[in-house]
């Protein structure tokens, strides 16, 4: 085993132990947090196969950006214990069946696949200067594309959270 | 192409003509303009197009055929209509009237996606631009708590399914490297990838969940009921049947030669979805309600095109498509303009308003598939595609049986507007171009019933 492949697993071990602790833990500060990590693992991940800016970009925006958005919501909202809504014990049930079946169909769909993922052959594909040259030659349309995904989220936001101007009700210049 | 184009850049325009004009009806006919404008783009693109050759554009991305330019124009012909009929209901949503109908511009311009792409990327930025302006929509009336809870129900369950598309394209990445969807004809059934058929999976159920088909319909209702009625009218329409071409493009043209795979699956969704859309709509109180689930009943139909994979399948969709857009449009026009949503709103309606009394008549018969209406002539599109198909026999008089059922529920609205008294009370004022345009639209319908083929053109 050579320094590459005990850092892959790792980095596996890493994740995914993390990623079981963001749906166990009772506490959603430390879900968050646990989630963070994920996101460091992950990260790792995208190094170990020679996308650094992805990497960066994944710790930028995701670790650093949205998770601090999230802890501060979740620290606003005062969540606890005694705030969890009560689940019925059936629908439970219900649920651990329907996911064990699925997990099942999948795991059975899969059992037979022979490792036939296609290798990735060039290896610097997700360095910064691939990246913008595929990015803007053969991906140029879905790159100019979202930026009406984007258009639509801001007026979205600016329509549902804009201050004021509620309708009749509201006096006007009062 | 063009209309992608037009569609983005319009709204855009008229994102701005809400910093400049004030007064509201002002900004409604600046958005009947934009949308005529829109229909007549899609006109010239279908006239200028050659009959032969699709165009694929920017590295194959887009392939952009004749039905695709064909079924845009068909639907920015039922926009356009939309906005005729109901612009002045999206004016009392709220106050931020020229941003909704840059959404509704928005959604277009991701509809045109979803008919003409050629790649996985291009499908989900395709259905996320339909999407989200929906969301927000759906919560545009924020004093209203129900549009706020179908909002958010509506954002977080398609976030979650979006989710399951993404996985779904990644699967079949992994199997075959591409995310060309002309490239996964080559896939064989003798030497399938699991990981290609468990990605055929995910991105079925996804799909299904945005055209609203059992199990994975549970929003449907409340989002239909909680969001304002006139984007109700929209998105159970033109967007539904925007996302029934996408799924059929996917479908057919990349794994239609893998049909025996998800045939059954298909098959059995469109029974479930017949059944629960049917027989829960017979319970409903609510009229805006029954609607919800008769989408959902008529959702199951327009899945039959997907089970068929043959040339008539095609057909179907879009006859289906304007047919069902039509009808239900014009459905909710009426429904605005009435205060009670309730069957016994609808009480005595003949009496008062005679001719809205009769287009509603019509829209229902088109919707429960009587002859001589277009409703009619979509089921027969699609239902043929599916005996031609073989095997479905089964479904086909089972779907036969439901649209009985449908009968019931349709009736019973024009029964409350005949034979029972009462006074049947108006939100707002109806006047003279409201009832031609109803008008327009009902002899629509019955053209689309008494001559298909001028709806498909050279398909």
């Amino acid at each position: 085993m050579n320094a590459y492949e005990l850092i892959f697993w790792l980095l596996t071990v890493m994740a995914i132990s993390c990623a079981l602790g963001v749906i166990l833990s009772r506490n959603p500060v430390s879900s968050v947090l646990f989630l963070i990590a994920t996101f460091f693992a992950v990260s790792g991940h995208y190094i170990l196969m020679n996308a650094q800016f992805l990497a960066i970009v994944n710790i930028i925006v995701y670790a650093g950006a949205i998770m601090v958005l999230f802890l501060f919501v979740i620290m606003l909202m005062n969540l606890n214990a005694d705030t969890e809504p009560q689940k019925n014990r059936l629908v439970q049930l219900a649920g651990v069946v329907s996911g064990g079946i699925l997990f099942l169909v999948i795991l059975a769909a899969l059992k037979s696949s022979t490792n036939n993922m296609l290798e990735q052959t060039s290896t610097d594909i997700g360095l910064i200067k691939n990246l913008g040259k595929t990015l803007f030659t053969k991906f140029v349309l879905p790159f100019e594309i979202a930026s009406v995904l984007f258009l639509s989220a801001m007026i979205g936001a600016v329509v549902l959270g804009k201050k004021g101007e509620e309708g009749p009700q509201t006096p006007k210049g009062a | 192409m063009k209309a992608i184009i037009a569609a983005t850049l319009l709204g855009v325009i008229m994102m701005f003509t809400g910093l400049f004009v004030k007064d509201k009806k002002q900004v409604v006919s600046v958005a009947i303009i934009a949308f005529l404008a829109l229909l007549g783009i899609t006109v010239w693109e279908v006239a200028e197009a050659s009959a032969t050759a699709p165009a694929m554009l920017f590295n194959n991305m887009l392939r952009i055929d004749s039905y695709a330019l064909w079924f845009n124009m068909m639907m920015a012909g039922c926009t356009f209509l939309y906005v005729l009929l109901m612009g002045k209901d999206v004016m009392r949503v709220g106050n931020h009237v020229a941003e909704y109908f840059a959404l509704i511009l928005f959604i277009l311009c991701g509809i045109f996606l979803l008919t003409g792409y050629n790649n996985l990327l291009m499908l989900f930025l395709g259905i996320e631009i339909m999407s989200i302006p929906q969301y927000i929509l759906a919560g545009a009336d924020r004093r209203n708590l129900k549009s706020n809870e179908a909002s958010l129900k509506y954002f977080l369950m398609g976030a979650f399914t979006t989710g399951l598309l993404l996985m779904g394209i990644t699967l079949l990445y992994g199997a075959t490297g591409s995310f060309y969807i002309t490239d996964f004809t080559f896939l064989r059934t003798e030497s399938l990838n699991p990981l290609a058929l468990a990605g055929i999976l995910f991105i079925l159920v996804s799909f299904a969940f945005k055209v609203s088909a059992v199990p994975v319909h549970m929003w449907t209702p409340d989002v239909y009921d909680g969001s304002p009625t006139a984007f109700t009218a929209f998105m159970s329409t033109i967007v539904k049947a925007g996302a029934f071409v996408g799924f059929l493009r996917l479908f057919h043209i990349a794994f239609g030669s893998l049909s025996e795979h998800w045939m059954m699956i298909v098959a059995l969704i469109t029974a479930a979805t017949l059944l629960v859309g049917n027989v829960t709509a017979v319970f409903q109180q609510s009229v805006k309600r029954m609607l919800a689930y008769s989408s959902i009943a008529q959702a199951g139909f327009m899945l039959f095109a997907i089970a068929a994979v043959n040339a008539s399948a095609w057909q179907g969709m879009i006859i289906y498509g304007v047919a069902y857009s039509l009808a239900t449009i014009g459905m909710f026009s009426v429904l605005i303009k009435l205060k009670d949503y309730t069957y016994d709103g609808f009480n005595g309606l003949a009496k008062k308003q005679p001719a809205l009394a009769f287009f509603t008549t019509i829209f229902l018969l088109s919707l429960a598939g009587i002859p001589l209406t277009g409703g009619f002539m979509a089921k027969y599109f699609v239902l043929n595609a599916a005996v031609q198909q073989g095997d479905m026999l089964w479904l086909v008089i089972f779907a036969l049986l439901m649209a009985a059922i449908s009968v019931y529920y349709y009736f019973r609205v024009i029964i409350a507007m005949y034979f029972k008294q009462g006074e049947a009370e108006m939100a707002v004022e109806v006047n003279s171009s409201d009832k031609i345009l109803l008008g327009i639209t009902c002899a629509l319908v019955i053209l689309l019933g008494a001559a298909p083929h001028l709806f498909l053109g050279s398909i």
